[in-house]
């Protein structure tokens, strides 16, 4: 037998290393972050939850970014993103009220940098919704009706780009986004969705803008508000917001939205907010005017909705917070294992649900130490760090 | 709508920064005071003739005031009540003296049918009249809300008002209703009573009586953020914590009150403890129609645009009473109505400045309009629902009210009537509630009879303008009314509009057009 040497054991996994940390970055703690978006007098930033044992959070870490939030807006808009690729770990945050887009580096929990769309880009009274890839951060001014286009610099910066105008095809105004390839999709207020190709950086509309689907043929107002794109960038999935769960799912694999496809259930009030799980086998959506959680069975090949379950109201509606935005895994793999949900009033907090399942069967449970207090009022958008690997 | 930090910022970047206004508006009375009743003008052998100049004014506390100002002779009234028998014209001049709306100078452009008064887009500074329950003509000169502008610095807009000869008696109210415009100039401000005398001829309980008229204004600091808000009782505010107004009776005295809802959004649950408990209320009419037969409620629930007249008996000797209005839920995306004392009873020995008792009115009693609507065959039936989309903490950016198999719609100045009928008709309507707000449901032009709430049958026979549709909650049936609408006097020929009477929804399009076609 061949003796192997140290050396011929380490530099693989050296090597292995080393390709990681080039093309994902190290693994670094593992947080809950959220955008604080506090409005002015107050400071705002982004707060940084380290897990512990069985997903429970500790008292968070702030980094403050010198700007101002706005305390709310549309739910759809996802004003968090993390990039855990290209060399870098960053948290990126949009701060609606100063009109900035700040940069934190993970590792040192440090400001990286700060950026502004053009003068005339606002989210001031909605939000600035975000999407990232390793090369760009895109976001949705609400108030201007426009695309910021953001170069991801080194350290966890930004330069700007332009910026487009866009709308819906009656009154609409942007409001989610998502990102998949150089595949960008975005909703509107008024119903409409729209894909754009981001091969050359700035957006351009695929031509593909149209209504969806349940914002005619529903009884209920409903219309799209958050996305998702699956792992093979086959279909888009909106979470609408409606009087009841209203999910839509579009098939893309054509490079252009198509008419989507409804999925409709009673079990809750709105779904506005969704993520689909790791393994994709589950579609998280939170019911933001319902006060609850659902989970939707995924089925990846053929884009179609089944089954799920509903939590029960989430402890301290009306009490402590009126809302639930937006939504981060327990696991980054597999099917997530439950959510963190953002919970938005005076007294803030993240909600900690888990997840059983067996076989096509699921609940959802708040675990008894939830929530976990959040120093701010208007808490709306988390995300976990490391993200979703898609 | 659930936010309380948007409205807090909305305020710090915005509720200050308006242009101050001119005091154009008279001073309001001061808190803790006994509230006089508005200044009354009746008519005179037939004819009540007026001139009202509409102004603006931002008080000492940032709040803007629109109001109806009535010169007489040297003083200045604020919103005086106008007086009419049946059969009288209200001959109105009305002068816009609007300066300086503000920052909202955004404008919409007006319906592309005919002209009526000064044309041109509709803007904060554009106002009309709405004759708010009167059964009369939807045309111009007459009540009509759809091309009627008057511009500010215009010679003058005459409306010319014939109240009809069977219009019930009761307590209607007047104010401004530009599309996309009506809660700035009503915010606290520009609203009166509009009294149709006979009260006595139908409901004799009130014979006699001393009569007191209480108008019930909505202000907010910012009237499109929902936050704190102050209730006014004829231009007195109700502060939570300060000096209440003052009303004053005699101990045991029985007065009948004429209690209109002229607020933005706030439901009035009107209540007049004694002594800590709720007094039987006499209810004599609701939104100005008599009832066919008085009840007694401890508790009358009045929507925003509502009206309720009853006899109230004050304290005995020694005894307290406060005139109240109690929390109403209005849903959870709804805006909390809170508890609120509206004013103090203060026993004095003469009734204080009440108003004497009137002579009645000229005329024996005859049939109203309306009458005997709940035996009418039915020619056609139709649902209508509210809905809203509801897509972040800002609250529902959408607000529609929709006829089932129609497109939900905001309005739109040039859109086409979404009913169409004809004189003669007599409809029933099922509205429903598929939001998760209460709204309240008034149509122009005609009363309706309230035949079954949530599908079962209502027998009072009570004929309204305004009513409540309960808030969904996520599970079960949506609330619902039948409404039986009465299309058969001639007088309703015309486009008019049904809406959500809280105002905000109805400037931002819960709202649509009906055609009545002769």
């Amino acid at each position: 037998m061949r003796r192997v040497s140290s050396f011929s054991l380490v530099r693989p996994i050296l090597m292995a290393g080393l390709f990681l940390v080039s093309h994902f970055g190290v693994a670094a703690t593992n947080y809950v972050i959220s955008n604080d978006d506090a409005p002015f007098p107050f400071r705002t930033g982004v707060s940084f939850y380290a897990i512990g044992s069985n997903g429970l959070l500790a008292a968070p870490q702030q980094v403050f970014s010198g700007g101002n939030g706005i305390s709310g807006g549309f739910f759809g808009a996802n004003r968090l993103v993390a990039l855990n690729g290209g060399g870098q770990q960053c948290v990126y945050a949009s701060e609606a009220g100063s009109g900035n887009m700040v940069g934190i580096d993970v590792n040192t929990l440090a400001l990286g940098g700060t950026a502004q769309g053009s003068p005339t880009d606002a989210g001031t009274s909605n939000g600035i919704g975000l999407a990232i890839n390793t090369h760009y951060l895109y976001a949705s001014f609400t108030d201007s009706g426009t695309i910021g286009t953001f170069q991801v610099q080194p350290g966890c910066g930004l330069t700007f780009v332009a910026d487009i105008a866009v709308a819906g095809l009656g009154t609409g105004i942007i409001n989610g986004m998502a990102l998949h390839g150089n595949m960008l999709v975005a909703t509107y207020t008024d119903g409409s969705i729209e894909s754009f190709d981001t091969s050359h950086g700035t957006p351009v509309s695929h031509g593909d803008k149209q209504y969806s689907t349940a914002t005619f043929s529903t009884m209920d107002a409903t219309y799209p508000n958050s996305i998702d794109i699956t792992k093979d960038g086959h279909y888009a999935i909106f979470g609408n917001t409606a009087t009841s769960v209203v999910v839509e799912v579009s098939d893309i694999s054509s490079g252009k939205l198509t008419k989507t496809t409804v999925y409709q259930s009673s079990a809750s009030i709105s779904s506005s907010n969704i993520r689909l799980s790791p393994d994709e086998t589950l579609l998280y959506v939170v019911n933001s005017q319902g006060d609850s959680v659902s989970a939707i069975f995924f089925d990846k090949r053929t884009g179609t909705l089944s089954g799920g379950c509903t939590s029960n109201r989430l402890r301290g509606q009306s009490a402590d917070w009126s809302y639930l935005g937006g939504l981060a895994f327990v696991s980054q793999t597999g099917n997530g294992a439950g959510v963190y949900v953002a919970e938005f009033g005076g007294s803030s907090g993240i909600a900690l649900v888990n997840l059983t399942s067996s076989g096509h069967k699921c609940s959802l449970q708040e675990v008894p130490q939830s929530p976990f207090a959040d120093p701010n009022a208007g808490l709306l958008s988390i995300g976990t760090f490391p993200p979703r690997s898609f | 709508m659930r936010s309380l930090s948007m409205w807090l910022l909305a305020i710090l970047v915005c509720g200050f920064s308006f242009p101050k206004a001119a005091a154009q508006c008279p001073a309001r009375p001061v808190p803790g005071t006994v509230v006089s009743d508005p200044f009354s003008l009746s008519s005179q052998k037939g004819v009540l003739s007026a001139q009202l100049v509409v102004a603006r004014s931002v008080d000492s506390f940032g709040y803007t005031h629109y109001c109806y100002k009535y010169d007489n002779s040297g003083q200045t009234i604020e919103a005086p009540t106008f007086r009419l028998n049946p059969g009288d014209q209200l001959a109105l001049n009305v002068l816009n003296r609007i300066v300086d709306g503000g920052a909202m100078k955004m404008g919409m452009p007006p319906e592309s049918g005919p002209v009526c008064g000064d044309g041109g887009d509709m803007t904060v500074d554009s106002t009309n009249v709405h004759f708010h329950g009167l059964n009369v003509p939807p045309i111009c000169h007459q009540d009509d809300v759809i091309h009627t502008l008057i511009q500010p610095g215009s010679p003058g807009f005459k409306y010319d008002v014939q109240i009809p000869l069977n219009e019930p008696p009761g307590l209607y109210w007047y104010h401004p209703h530009v599309h996309g415009f009506a809660e700035f100039q009503v915010n606290g401000g520009a609203a009166g009573a509009l009294i149709v005398e006979g009260m006595e001829k139908y409901r004799p309980e009130v014979t006699g009586l001393t009569e007191r008229v209480f108008v019930i204004r909505q202000q907010y600091l910012v009237p499109w953020i929902p936050g704190p808000y102050q209730l006014t009782v004829n231009y007195q505010t109700t502060s939570l914590l300060g000096p209440k107004p003052i009303v004053q009776m005699k101990p045991g005295e029985k007065q009948f009150w004429r209690v209109a809802n002229a607020t933005n959004q706030d439901f009035l649950l009107l209540q007049v403890p004694v002594n800590g408990v709720p007094q039987p209320l006499e209810v004599i009419a609701l939104d100005g129609y008599p009832l066919v037969k008085t009840r007694n409620q401890k508790v009358i629930l009045v929507p925003p645009a509502g009206r309720a007249e009853f006899i109230v008996q004050g304290p005995p000797a020694g005894g307290s009473a406060t005139f109240e209005t109690s929390a109403y839920s209005t849903g959870p995306t709804g805006n909390p109505d809170i508890q609120q004392t509206l004013a103090t009873v203060q026993l004095t020995g003469n009734g204080g400045v009440s108003a004497p008792a009137k002579p009645p009115a000229p005329g024996a009693a005859g049939n109203l309009k309306f009458a005997n609507l709940a035996a009418q065959p039915v020619t056609a039936q139709r649902k209508i629902f509210f809905s809203e989309e509801f897509g972040g903490t800002n609250g529902p950016i959408q607000f529609y009210v929709t006829v089932e198999g129609q497109k939900q719609k905001v309005f739109e100045s040039n859109e086409k009537p979404v009913i169409v009928t004809k004189v003669g008709a007599v409809e029933d309507w099922v509205v429903e509630n598929r939001a998760l707000e209460t709204h309240a449901f008034h149509i122009h032009q005609i009363h309706f009879r309230v035949m079954e709430v949530d599908g079962k049958p209502v027998t009072d026979d009570d004929l309204r303008d305004t009513i409540e549709i309960p808030f969904w909650d996520g599970k079960g049936p949506f609330h619902s009314a039948k409404l039986r609408m009465d299309f058969r006097d001639p007088t309703t020929a015309g486009t008019f509009v049904f809406h959500c009477h809280i105002l905000l929804h109805e400037d931002l399009g819960m709202m649509h057009k009906v055609e009545v076609d002769p």
